[in-house]
């Protein structure tokens, strides 16, 4: 990976720090970690391994306890709640595991939900959510209602949503594990040229094959960033 | 500001498509709000057009006209009261005669003894009246001053009348209409319960007041009333004395004058309160005013109460929903909603259930208040400062109540609460 790539995020020696009862339980152990931009990483781990709570921290949904996180250069690791969603509304687009679409929203209203918090006019929304969901190739199913697409539509419906905002990077968790293996691959084929396109990716996952399609590979185990590459 | 305008679209929106996911379980909310609301509304689209009628009244019986009757006709009395005042004595015949020689301050003076309204048959031949008669009364040759009266054709009735207890009538317009429409009454006759009259005058015609004509009367000596219609002991009757002082200037002095000789004709010794009631008309129309105002008070109460449970039922209806969208609040928070975004989700909600439920309210108790209001012959109308004051509270029930599942949901961790299933 050129280091004359533009940093986007940079972890240093963080660690999280969970007290359950008497127990001191370190999700994560002084991790470091920078992306940069058009970053295209998959970081993997065994279920326990601290994967989820450094995707939080990446997420901007939680905070370390120690160490710095840096996004474009603001410091996250200070910022209060509100300040936390804001960056999570401008700057990061989510891809779940189980899609989390709204049921009762159709796809452009579930794809518009990010917009309803930022301060776009409902003209612009509507159009920047057709927009998305014309990138992910679902034109026609616009007024479709979650429990009407199938789970590829569905997690295509997701990336829109996660795209709307033009975020800085995608973080995807989990984002095949809920899919059969040909609309997991359609997925995936999807992120190769998302990556193609400018956009810096993040893929959570616990599967080789998934994290194999990165370009690079991070793996995590007890808290340590163990493998980068 | 188009933030606002975002959430505030998307709590419709939501609002919109809750209603129609749970139908029953908002309708039952919304009962509760609607409930509340339609009964303020319908008591005072009642209340209002009552003023409204009442008000050309009080400007009507703003005279120097006053009364003397045994208890306060439009009082409602509890407990003891009630029972005190059944221990009054009646007014007589001869406290009457006495006072009438005593008053110096008082122009006209008149025993009244009255049925209003009067289930009497009223015929002339075999034609008979068809409707009730307002008012069927006895009284003296002063009591059409006191009561505004003026005669078209004919006399008034005289002394005589009242001593040989002549069976002599004077009728309103109301009646010559029905019952005389092509000749003159006068000197014609009239049965009054199959008892011949002779129609002495007929009477200017006054309109209606509170949806009652005042044509629809009859007016005969009160001895004759007592005589035929008061039953057998007639000078022991329960009288009410109509006064009417000089002018508004001397009102005062002469209901004091007629307290005073009236206390002292039954021999009241100082210090004990008067056994008789005495009141101007400004008075009654206070006691009037009075009793509007605790019915306004009660009605409020009853609804305030009402209106709480409903709320209540808001709030619960509110926490139920939170459970219900942990994930939905989670996926919210995770796509960027603060929690001030959230907060105001969630109260906006509320406020709209409760505003809803208060529209419907609102077009309920504007129905029904009118209904009542036709059926007691009044324009209909509608109260806008209390339809305003209603949409207000269930905003304010909205927020009170919609306060604490507003705050518990804003306060969701949204890692835990997105995979909340």
């Amino acid at each position: 990976m050129a280091k004359s790539k533009k940093e986007i995020i940079s972890i240093k020696s963080i660690s999280k720090i969970y007290h359950l009862g008497d127990n001191v339980v370190k999700a994560l152990d002084k991790a470091s970690l920078s992306i940069y931009d058009n970053d295209f990483i998959s970081i993997m781990g065994p279920s326990g391994s601290g994967k989820s709570t450094l995707m939080n921290i990446i997420g901007c949904l939680d905070v370390p306890t120690k160490g710095t996180y840096k996004f474009q250069n603001e410091l996250i690791s200070e910022m209060n709640d509100s300040q936390l969603a804001n960056i999570r509304n401008e700057k990061i687009g989510f891809v779940f595991q189980t899609f989390n679409l709204l049921p009762k929203l159709n796809a452009v209203q579930n794809v518009e939900v990010p917009l309803i918090y930022s301060s776009l006019s409902r003209k612009e929304r509507l159009e920047r959510s057709k927009e998305a969901l014309n990138i992910v190739g679902l034109a026609d199913r616009m007024t479709h209602k979650p429990n009407e697409l199938s789970g590829g539509q569905r997690q295509r419906v997701a990336i829109a949503r996660a795209l709307v905002n033009k975020p800085s990077i995608i973080l995807a968790d989990e984002p095949t594990g809920n899919l059969d293996s040909k609309s997991g691959e359609e997925i995936l084929k999807f992120f190769d040229q998302l990556h193609k396109a400018g956009n810096t990716l993040i893929i959570v996952t616990h599967e080789k094959s998934v994290a194999k399609r990165a370009k690079r590979r991070v793996e995590i185990f007890d808290g340590k960033i163990t493998l980068d590459e | 500001m188009n933030r606002i305008f975002n959430y505030l679209s998307d709590a419709i929106g939501g609002v919109l498509f809750y209603f129609g996911q749970t139908k029953l379980r908002t309708f039952l909310t919304l009962l509760g709000i609607t409930v509340g609301v339609s009964s303020i509304i319908a008591i005072m689209t009642v209340l209002t057009t009552f003023d409204k009628a009442t008000s050309g009244l009080v400007e009507e019986m703003k005279t120097n006209v006053f009364y003397i009757t045994k208890d306060n006709p439009i009082e409602i009395s509890f407990g003891s009261q009630g029972r005190s005042s059944r221990n009054k004595p009646r007014i007589t015949w001869s406290e009457y005669e006495q006072l009438k020689r005593t008053l110096t301050l008082t122009k006209n003076v008149s025993a009244v003894v009255a049925e209003e309204p009067s289930d009497r048959t009223i015929s002339v031949g075999k034609e008979e009246l068809k409707n009730r008669l307002s008012s069927f009364w006895g009284g003296d040759s002063e009591i059409l001053a006191l009561y505004k009266y003026d005669i078209i054709t004919g006399r008034n009735m005289r002394e005589q009348d009242l001593n040989d207890r002549a069976r002599v009538a004077m009728i309103g317009y109301d009646i010559k209409e029905e019952l005389f429409p092509y000749s003159d009454p006068v000197g014609q006759t009239v049965k009054i319960d199959n008892i011949p009259f002779t129609v002495i005058a007929l009477l200017e015609p006054k309109g209606e007041m509170l949806g009652q004509s005042m044509d629809s009367m009859i007016g005969i000596p009160i001895s004759t009333f007592l005589q035929y219609f008061g039953g057998r002991n007639w000078r022991r009757a329960d009288l009410q004395l109509v006064l009417e002082s000089e002018s508004m200037d001397t009102l005062d002095a002469a209901t004091d004058e007629a307290i005073g000789a009236f206390r002292a004709i039954r021999k009241i010794p100082p210090g004990e309160d008067n056994n008789f009631y005495i009141a101007t008309n400004d008075q009654l129309m206070d006691t009037f005013g009075d009793f509007t105002q605790y019915l306004q008070i009660f009605i409020g109460l009853v609804a305030g109460i009402s209106l709480l449970v409903a709320g209540i039922g808001i709030a619960n209806i509110m926490l139920v929903s939170l459970t219900e969208r942990i994930k939905e609040i989670g996926v919210r928070k995770a796509l960027g909603a603060r929690r001030i975004d959230i907060f105001l989700q969630f109260l906006i909600e509320a406020m709209l259930i409760s505003i809803i439920g208060g529209i419907f309210g609102v077009i309920l108790g504007l129905l029904f208040g009118n209904v009542v209001a036709y059926f007691m012959e009044q324009d209909p109308t509608i109260p806008f400062n209390w339809v305003w004051y209603s949409i207000q509270i269930c905003a304010a029930m909205g927020i009170i109540f919609g306060l604490y599942p507003a705050i518990r949901a804003s306060n969701l961790n949204p890692i835990d609460s997105i995979r909340y299933e």
